[in-house]
């Protein structure tokens, strides 16, 4: 019994030892295709089908398999792939999009307007993860036109035909497609085997340039064992995150894109009180301004990227950091004494015990991360002990997402965000017109609301980024740190990657949210030397 | 000093460490949970004998609260779990062929479910947390002993002791107090003290697998399943000590279990 007791530890520590020394198996690939580990989530569940979220679904990327009317350039405006023009109506009710007339889906047939007009109507109706209740219905007029009939003008409807992948209408059946889809794109799916890979090889007839990488194989696995696949030498390109950016792996460079990835806490701008459906809502103490605005220049966010980022990652301001829509007029300086100022003004008096009272009661917040995301849980303790820097006695708390959202009308959580769209503004700060405040914290302005509207009512895309712009801060109103400040972004997050030496991966653009598909939105021009 | 002896003296050592764990851990469970990021990523060394995660967090302070919370929640839960087998138990043995038909219908539907399935759906149910890992544990061990207290009390009644204080007019009452009780009661507290492990061991997995406590919580099962994220970076600390602890415990608990039987088994009194 003791033996073997002794043999177990052994062949423990052996195996701790070996995992600490392997690498340096490296072995030469094939030089037309690339093999890239993704996270487990990253698997479409439903498939490839862009009624069912591919592409255009919770984190938006290009679709590959499928084309886009239009696509998003690298600076994030827009640019055209099958369509060669759009226009919109004076009234922003109508879109009139021609498309190209030399595409053939992969089985041979012609791409025409009726197969573009059909996507349409299919994601309105059946799309469960994004939001087409602004198309009224799309029809074609002939077999290069397309018009889409909205429900309300909706100026910023080219960033959503920038993720839409048009499927077949003679070949699309939604039990099946998603696992077998036929489409436009650059690369057609040879292999899905659920839970593990996916095999995707160079479409011979695409209409745009021939990609330069013939074959993509995306492995899906868990962030530890994409770092062995890596140290084994088993994949080109790997996942990974911060926890694993200070290991080296032979024979691969570690690259860090920038993204809008960006992480932050809402902080909800109401008193404390029960809604109508009996949930608690409201913050007594980030009700008041003064404590979001102290909050908000209190932390000192290149100390948070340091201590969890190891250094990947940049400061956060709004939650479209980089955007053609952002407005820069929301970033501030790290500034203690001008906090501690404004939480005095606020009637925040620091108490024996280095936690500031008022009347009595102490200043105190509970912070909530969800749990099972070692990041999230890192950046919301730092930010706690940044905020009992200011005085404040933070709780940490973590939450599945099942009760989070609810949680979150009452309790700063720490969210993700970041897309490729300026409707994220909207969809946070715009008040809810049932309830009375936004969606995801309780938090109303009416001239923010108002900008946020005209942006969407706007025909010209370049007018509405400044009317996005001035919804987040016009001079006198806005959701940055002169204004109501509901929201503190904290950091953008790095994507990291493990990159095999020799392998060119081209410009990337900002990536959105989601840790995943962005990164072979362009892995047709990537290459070898 | 002959076996008796001995064994007493072992569980009186043994209880004595494992009431200094759980007084020591409520008394860190502060400084646990403090992050310093200053300290991250630090392997053992005297300062901090089981190192710091990587959030700067003191493993060896985590360690302690982890096990504290465990045998506060094992206790609990045994204790419920106990009372309900024994309560089952004394009903089926004496209540009548029905009740006792339903109530070992019920003993066998819970055990045919395989126990972690079942703590992880009640604690589902239940909200997850320490609400739900405290009711799905107390739910899920309480009939191997109530089987037993069953077993036990049904063999008592033919006893000829027994029968002849029926005949005499002995009052029910009168008789399980006197007569059923005695006889019970060692095996029942055996029964108690052998739940413990089990009970630890179950709630540190089902928070492994993440349908238990949440994540600030300072629980073995939490530590251990961060550990698993580190381990490929070389962390091997994070999660050897901290398993190796627990480990530590649910063997104390199984040999206080064992040597409690030893020690109240008649058989044993000569030895």
């Amino acid at each position: 019994m003791k033996l073997w007791k002794t043999k177990g530890i052994i062949l423990f520590l052996a195996t701790v030892l070996f995992m600490g020394c392997q690498g340096g198996n490296i072995s030469p690939t094939d030089r037309e295709g690339v093999i890239i580990a993704m996270g487990t989530t990253s698997e479409p569940e439903a498939g490839f089908d862009p009624a069912f979220g591919w592409g255009a679904g919770e984190h938006v990327h290009e679709p590959l398999i499928q084309s886009t009317l239009l696509v998003t350039n690298t600076d994030l405006t827009i640019g055209y792939d099958l369509a060669t023009s759009y226009d919109v109506s004076e009234d922003g009710m109508t879109w009139t999009v021609k498309i190209r007339s030399d595409v053939r889906f992969t089985d041979g047939e012609k791409l025409t307007a009726e197969d573009v007009a059909f996507t349409y109507n299919t994601v309105k109706e059946s799309s469960s993860v994004n939001d087409f209740t602004m198309l009224d219905y799309a029809e074609a007029t002939d077999d290069t036109t397309v018009i889409f009939h909205m429900t309300r003008p909706f100026s910023i409807w080219p960033y959503t035909m920038a993720i839409v992948g048009i499927v077949p209408e003679h070949a699309y059946d939604s039990a099946s497609y998603g696992s077998n889809p036929i489409g436009s794109g650059r690369y057609i799916l040879k292999q899905w085997d659920r839970g593990q890979q996916v095999i995707l090889e160079a479409n011979p007839d695409y209409y745009g340039e021939a990609p330069i990488m013939k074959r993509v194989t995306i492995l899906f696995m868990e962030e530890d064992a994409a770092f062995l696949a890596a140290k084994a030498g088993q994949v080109d390109v790997a996942y990974t995150s911060a926890t694993y950016s200070d290991q080296t792996v032979t024979g691969y460079g570690l690259a860090a894109y920038d993204s809008v990835d960006n992480r932050g806490f809402n902080l909800p701008a109401i008193p404390r009180m029960e809604d109508e459906k009996g949930r608690t809502i409201g913050n007594d103490l980030t009700s008041d301004v003064r404590v979001r605005r102290a909050i908000n220049i209190g932390i000192d966010r290149k100390e948070m990227i340091d201590n969890v980022l190891n250094g990947y990652g940049t400061p956060a301001y709004s939650v479209c950091d980089g955007m053609p829509w952002y407005n820069e007029s929301g970033e501030v300086e790290y500034d203690p004494e001008e906090a501690a100022a404004l939480l005095e003004e606020a009637g925040w008096i620091l108490g024996e015990d280095g936690i500031r009272q008022r009347d009595g009661v102490r200043a105190e917040l509970t912070l909530l991360y969800s749990n099972g995301d070692s990041v999230r849980q890192a950046l919301a303790a730092d930010f706690a002990n940044q905020l009992e820097k200011l005085g404040i006695d933070c709780t940490l708390e973590g939450v599945g997402w099942d009760t989070a959202y609810d949680r979150a009308l009452s309790t700063p959580l720490l969210w993700g965000w970041g897309a490729h769209t300026p409707m994220e503004l909207y969809n946070i700060y715009h008040t809810m017109s049932a309830a009375g405040y936004a969606e995801y914290s309780p938090y109303a302005n009416e001239t923010v609301d108002s900008y946020m509207d005209q942006a969407l009512a706007t025909g010209d895309l370049e007018e509405s980024y400044a009317l996005w712009r001035d919804a987040q801060w016009d001079g006198t109103t806005g959701v940055t740190q002169d204004g109501d400040i509901p929201w503190v972004w904290l950091v953008n997050i790095d994507h990291l990657y493990w990159v095999r030496d020799g392998l060119t991966v081209a410009e990337q653009k900002i990536h959105p949210h989601g840790h995943g598909w962005s990164l072979v939105n362009n892995v047709d021009r990537w290459s070898w030397s | 000093m002959n076996g008796r002896k001995g064994t007493l003296i072992f569980w009186g050592v043994a209880s004595l460490i494992l009431f200094c764990l759980v007084v020591i851990g409520l008394f860190v469970e502060e400084a646990a949970t403090v992050t310093d990021f200053s300290r991250t990523n630090l392997p053992p060394s005297l300062q901090y004998p089981f190192g710091t995660d990587w959030m700067g967090r003191d493993m060896f302070q985590r360690t302690l609260a982890g096990l504290s919370l465990s045998i506060r929640i094992g206790l609990l839960t045994a204790a419920v779990s106990a009372a309900v087998a024994f309560v089952l138990g004394l009903c089926a043995a004496t209540l009548g062929s029905r009740v006792d038909a339903c109530i070992s219908w019920c003993i066998d539907w819970v055990m045919g479910i395989p126990h972690i399935l079942l703590v992880m759906l009640i604690s589902i149910a239940c909200g997850r947390g320490f609400t739900g890992v405290v009711v799905g544990v107390a739910l899920s061990h309480w009939t191997s002993l109530a089987r037993l207290v069953r077993g036990e009390i049904l063999q008592l009644r033919q006893a000829p002791y027994m029968l002849a204080a029926e005949k005499l007019g002995v009052s029910r009452l009168k008789q399980a107090g006197r007569h059923v009780m005695p006889h019970v009661l060692p095996q029942f507290i055996t029964g108690l003290v052998l739940l413990f492990p089990h009970a630890i061991l179950h709630e540190a997995s089902v928070t492994f697998l993440g349908f238990g406590l949440s994540s600030e919580q300072p629980a073995i099962g939490v530590i251990l399943s961060e550990s698993m994220r580190y381990l490929t970076t070389g962390k091997w600390w994070l999660a050897l000590f901290p398993g190796l602890s627990l480990v530590f415990v649910v063997v104390l608990f199984s040999l206080l279990g064992d040597g409690l039987r030893r020690w109240l088994d008649p058989a044993s009194a000569h030895r």
